[in-house]
């Protein structure tokens, strides 16, 4: 629900967005008397430990999201070395719905060098050919944009890493997932053939190289190795629009719905069990949430405290 | 004029090695000037190709300038343009600096009619249907031989420099070293580490071609290439370039033998070879007394010219009518190979057998390094001709590079709309070695990469016991013929590391009416 207090720090945040960015945003237009007063930090707002905003304007719909959940400086401190990993795993162009929204992973990227991130890199390791899944998704493109440095996983960029996992032992693992301070996980919300849904773990196998290919035999269990081993300091969900049927790459806009959503927490399985709710389905039958609870990387009651939902129209 | 000359290779061969380069995707759909540009100025292969196919298209008028430059001209082209040319006038350089007024040595002049057989017997065989022109067109050859045989290599080497650098930890400098390969990757050295089969046998006979310049200096272009003698006969009135040697003034020094490039006998006086001179300049420049002049002339100053043998020529092109049959008498004639798996706007094979040129340009382009030259698969007159590989590489969805590269049109020009509807191939899943069929475990790979909008790749739910004893769904994946369009990412990403589980064979082709499957 909304109350007044909470939408007037909604125009606040919006209006924020406003005045950093460079995008056009007549979607959330916000009267000038209400800026400048608006941006004052004194009134402090409520944090919560997860946001999903609903919104026609995915930039304004990310910033609100993270706005609500304590700002992105709670999550990157000033001079760290960033890696935003969206989803970038195949040719396919926005509409599709087959890797992460650009406009997302952009101002995540924005709000990272906001906050103070020394350095904010984007990069996966995609299905399909790399130069031009990183074109098409418009990745590319958004993040540069935004500041980020768009890199190519490499072959020598994987070392082998002990991930300590339950299945998922000595792999070979993108350098920059290690390297980084901090990682923000930015998957996209997609029907899966085999997982049935593929949400905030299984976006983490692009981080990895090998034969990861494997990691299907044993998927919830690889999954969460990965999730326990990366530990992702923010995960952002994009549901902005959403991958229905004949995922993971999808290819027909019949199968894509719109839900102008974007869902933001630092807790994976927060992110993971609200995923499996878009799609109208039952978490109890996605094990990747129990198990991740089990091993102790979160919760998948995400509605018990702290949630909100926000609709900027 | 010599050092206008070399200016003029070193040029036209930045320019072709920039071309080649090119020739990759550079992050838009559409290749600018691809490397074939060179292809299209060559009236060998255009020649060739309309003799082949009896089909005449509008590119192959580009070959039309060179051939109206070349009657005027002569060989300017050998000396001045032509890729291979350059490559075997720097290597032929040293060999030349060897020789010696007063010996026969480095000259071979009994086989400057050699060229003129390969080329009768070339043109004679695409005259009846065999368009082997490919093998030795020197810009088939050249683009081929680099693109296949000396590219993986020079990138390997390369790469381990470089990776040695990086490996090595050393402060400021392994970082740089770091930063300048990734720099490097996808502008000078390819975006993948390309690899191919075959790499080493054809780079190694353009490396024996390219050795030849040991015995003669461009032993190659005086004695072997086709396009050469092709451009000899065309253009040897060579009426704006013509060499005479002053009889009067000539001392009988022989320079002017030496350091000519197509062994066209500069002297003695009046026996100067026109089919064979390149235009070098050289023999003007080296001559001590300025005997030699070149000028515009009409008049023949006498005619060197070597006598080609018309009954050797005759065998030559007798020669090819006995080969064409046999090359065709194969037994991939009878049943086609099932990994003869053509990239997608392949014409049927018949028709594409006579205009592919082999150049491996396709190979070249392809994203995803799955083009790869036959050995056997397409019988002798399809030798280095392209098919797709899909254990190596598949066929990318929203890709059609290879047929905007394609010279001769075997690949013809496809839309990528009108590309993703052309099947190619089949996929066949082997039950024996499938993950889920074989051992109860869910995979699924082949169905996640399937590129169809609607899969091709589907599954059967099974309800199935683990390994653990714990009840499972087990997702057993199955092929629709309509759907599947061949691209083979399924093979390419099957787990099942050595021999997949899902290949692709070439059956149910949308270019064949015999390679089908159902009534």
């Amino acid at each position: 629900m909304l109350d007044r207090r909470r939408f007037l720090v909604g125009l606040a945040a919006g209006a924020a967005g406003l005045l950093v960015s460079k995008g056009k945003l007549q979607a959330f237009p916000v009267p000038k008397s209400l800026k400048l007063g608006a941006t004052d930090k004194s009134e402090k707002s409520e944090i919560h430990t997860m946001a999903v905003v609903k919104g026609a304007n995915p930039e304004l719909a990310t910033r609100k999201a993270i706005e609500l959940i304590g700002g992105m400086g709670s999550f990157v401190s000033k001079g760290d070395v960033v890696l935003v990993k969206p989803n970038i795993g195949w040719d396919r162009v926005p509409e599709q719905a087959a890797n992460t929204n650009p406009v997302v992973v952009g101002t995540l990227v924005a709000l990272a060098l906001e906050a103070g991130a020394k350095k904010v890199v984007v990069a996966d390791n995609p299905c399909n050919d790399a130069r031009r899944t990183y074109v098409r998704s418009g990745i590319a493109d958004a993040a540069k944009n935004a500041g980020a440095e768009v890199v190519y996983m490499e072959d020598r960029h994987y070392v082998k890493t002990n991930l300590n996992g339950e299945v998922i032992k000595d792999w070979l693992v993108y350098r920059g997932a290690i390297e980084a301070d901090k990682i923000i996980n930015v998957p996209i919300a997609k029907h899966h053939g085999l997982g049935g849904l593929t949400l905030a773990m299984k976006n983490l196998m692009g981080v990895t190289g090998g034969a990861r290919n494997l990691m299907h035999q044993r998927l919830p269990e690889s999954l969460v190795d990965l999730g326990a081993f990366f530990k992702p300091r923010l995960t952002v969900l994009d549901a902005v629009r959403i991958l229905k049927a004949n995922g993971p790459q999808g290819g027909s806009t019949q199968d894509v719905v719109e839900l102008n959503t974007v869902a933001a927490s630092a807790d994976p399985v927060h992110i993971e069990a609200f995923g499996v709710t878009l799609f109208g389905k039952k978490v109890e039958d996605f094990p990747t949430v129990a198990l991740a609870e089990k091993r102790g990387l979160g919760t998948g009651d995400f509605r018990s405290t702290g949630f909100i939902e926000v609709n900027l129209g | 004029m010599r050092n206008l000359r070399r200016l003029s290779q070193i040029l036209f061969f930045l320019f072709f090695v920039y071309l080649f380069i090119q020739t990759e995707y550079k992050g838009r759909n559409e290749l600018g000037l691809p490397v074939r540009l060179f292809l299209d100025f060559d009236p060998l292969t255009a020649l060739s190709a309309l003799l082949a196919s009896h089909a005449a298209r509008a590119i192959f008028l580009l070959s039309l300038i060179t051939v109206g430059l070349t009657v005027f001209l002569g060989r300017f082209y050998c000396g001045w343009v032509c890729p291979l040319g350059a490559i075997n006038t720097v290597l032929g350089y040293f060999r030349m600096r060897t020789l010696k007024p007063n010996h026969s040595e480095g000259r071979y002049p009994r086989l400057r009619p050699l060229k003129y057989y390969v080329l009768v017997f070339v043109l004679v065989s695409a005259l009846f249907g065999w368009n082997a022109v490919g093998f030795v067109d020197p810009i088939s050859l050249t683009i081929r031989s680099l693109a296949i045989g000396y590219n993986p290599a020079i990138n390997k080497i390369a790469r381990s420099v470089l990776e040695a650098g990086v490996a090595a930890h050393i402060p400021v400098v392994s970082p740089a070293i770091d930063a300048l390969y990734t720099k490097m990757t996808g502008t000078v050295l390819s975006f993948n580490q390309p690899i191919f089969r075959q790499s080493l046998l054809i780079g190694l006979i353009f490396t024996a071609i390219l050795a030849l310049n040991a015995l003669a200096p461009r032993f190659w272009c005086r004695y072997l290439c086709p396009l050469g003698a092709l451009l000899g006969v065309i253009g040897w009135k060579q009426v704006g370039a013509r060499v005479n040697n002053d009889k009067e003034k000539c001392i009988s020094c022989r320079r002017c033998v030496v350091a000519c490039q197509g062994d066209a006998t500069p002297f003695p006086p009046g026996e100067w070879a026109s089919r064979e001179c390149l235009v070098c300049y050289n023999c003007r420049e080296v001559c001590p007394v300025d005997a030699i002049s070149i000028t515009a002339t009409a008049r023949g100053t006498g005619d060197g010219n070597v006598d080609l043998g018309r009954r050797r020529l005759l065998a030559s092109g007798v020669a090819a009518l006995f080969v064409v049959p046999a090359v065709a008498a194969v037994v991939q004639r009878k049943r086609t190979d099932p990994s003869l798996i053509r990239p997608p706007g392949a014409l049927p094979e018949e028709e594409f057998l006579r205009r592919c040129v082999k150049c491996g340009e396709c190979m070249k382009v392809c994203l995803t390094n799955g083009l790869h030259p036959t050995l056997t698969e397409a019988g002798l007159e399809g030798l280095w001709t392209p098919i797709l590989v899909p254990r190596l590489g598949y066929c990318e969805y929203n890709c059609n590079l290879c047929s905007q590269v394609c010279p001769t049109g075997a690949i013809r020009p496809v839309t990528v709309v009108e590309k993703q509807k052309i099947h190619i191939g089949l996929a066949f899943v082997d039950k024996n070695r499938c993950i889920p069929y074989a051992f109860g475990r869910n995979c699924i790979v082949c169905e996640e990469h399937c590129p169809t909008p609607k899969k091709a790749i589907t599954f059967v739910e099974e309800r199935a016991i683990d390994e653990k004893g714990a009840s499972i769904i087990l997702k057993k994946p199955v092929v629709s013929p309509e759907l599947c369009i061949g691209c083979g990412i399924c093979e390419t990403k099957c787990p099942v590391i050595d021999r997949p589980a899902i290949y692709v064979t070439a059956v149910n082709e949308s270019r064949s009416q015999e390679n089908q499957l159902f009534l």
